[in-house]
């Protein structure tokens, strides 16, 4: 088995046994938060993330093949999940009304980051995901690729798009990597 | 330092790693709740049960069709 997981209890995950899927929970919930948390970068949406991507992979347990790398394809739902919630996001930032409460003004280096931080999130959530695990944490391309099951020259491709876009936007606010 | 290092460099600054180990508290159980829980029709769904229901109501010889395709 890919993982060094008995297959049995694969296959008993498949056919919907709890106690299995409890056992896989326990066993990948760790590795699988930390994917999510480098993605969403916050540690409460991570929690939220998380449930939904094994609630995710319960319902969908069907479609599992018990000779593939259960890690693997967890992964993938969490990468999805993942982005969901930076959809979610972008659209609940772009709700905001204009009487929403504006923090005090930040020190000058601070306010830099900040302008940076909120030009990167507001890329394309199919871009940022593939800039936060590409540029910010450096993850192999071959890496990022499985987790959100596309070829190589498309994260590549991604990544030049998100750069390209970044730096327009920082241009704009007077920065210049 | 070459331009994507420096953006790179830049963007790591900005949004520093968040290095969380595990979850903050047991999830399990936010999963079995969830699992126990009835799937919620969305909206496509009521959508596509709506515009059937209509079409047999306005072209009842199309339940054959229908059928054979839904």
């Amino acid at each position: 088995m890919p993982d060094g997981l008995d297959g049995e209890l694969l296959e008993r995950f498949v056919q919907g046994d709890q106690a299995a899927f409890e056992s896989l929970f326990r066993q990948f919930e760790a590795d699988v938060y930390r994917w999510i948390v480098r993605i969403v970068r916050d540690r409460s949406a991570a929690d939220d993330v998380l449930v939904e991507a094994f609630w995710r992979a319960y319902r969908g347990r069907a479609r599992f093949d018990p000779t593939r790398s259960f890690g693997a394809w967890m992964r993938r739902i969490a990468s999805n999940a993942a982005l969901d919630h930076l959809r979610a996001a972008r659209t609940r930032a772009g709700w905001r009304t204009a009487d929403d409460r504006i923090p005090s003004a930040p020190p000058p280096d601070r306010a830099i980051e900040e302008s940076i931080a909120q030009a990167f999130r507001s890329l394309p959530p199919r871009l940022q995901i593939v800039a936060t695990l590409a540029l910010v944490e450096e993850q192999p391309y071959a890496e990022i690729a499985e987790a959100l099951d596309l070829p190589v020259g498309t994260i590549k491709s991604r990544v030049f798009r998100a750069t390209r876009l970044l730096r327009k936007k920082l241009a704009r606010l007077g920065i210049t990597p | 330092m070459t331009d994507d290092r420096q953006l790179s460099h830049l963007l790591r600054t900005a949004l520093p790693s968040v290095d969380v180990p595990e979850p903050s508290r047991d999830l399990w159980p936010d999963i079995v709740q969830r699992a126990g829980t009835r799937e919620r029709l969305s909206a496509a769904d009521v959508s596509v049960a709506a515009i059937v229901v209509i079409a047999l109501l306005l072209f009842p010889q199309w339940f054959w069709f229908l059928a054979y395709h839904l």
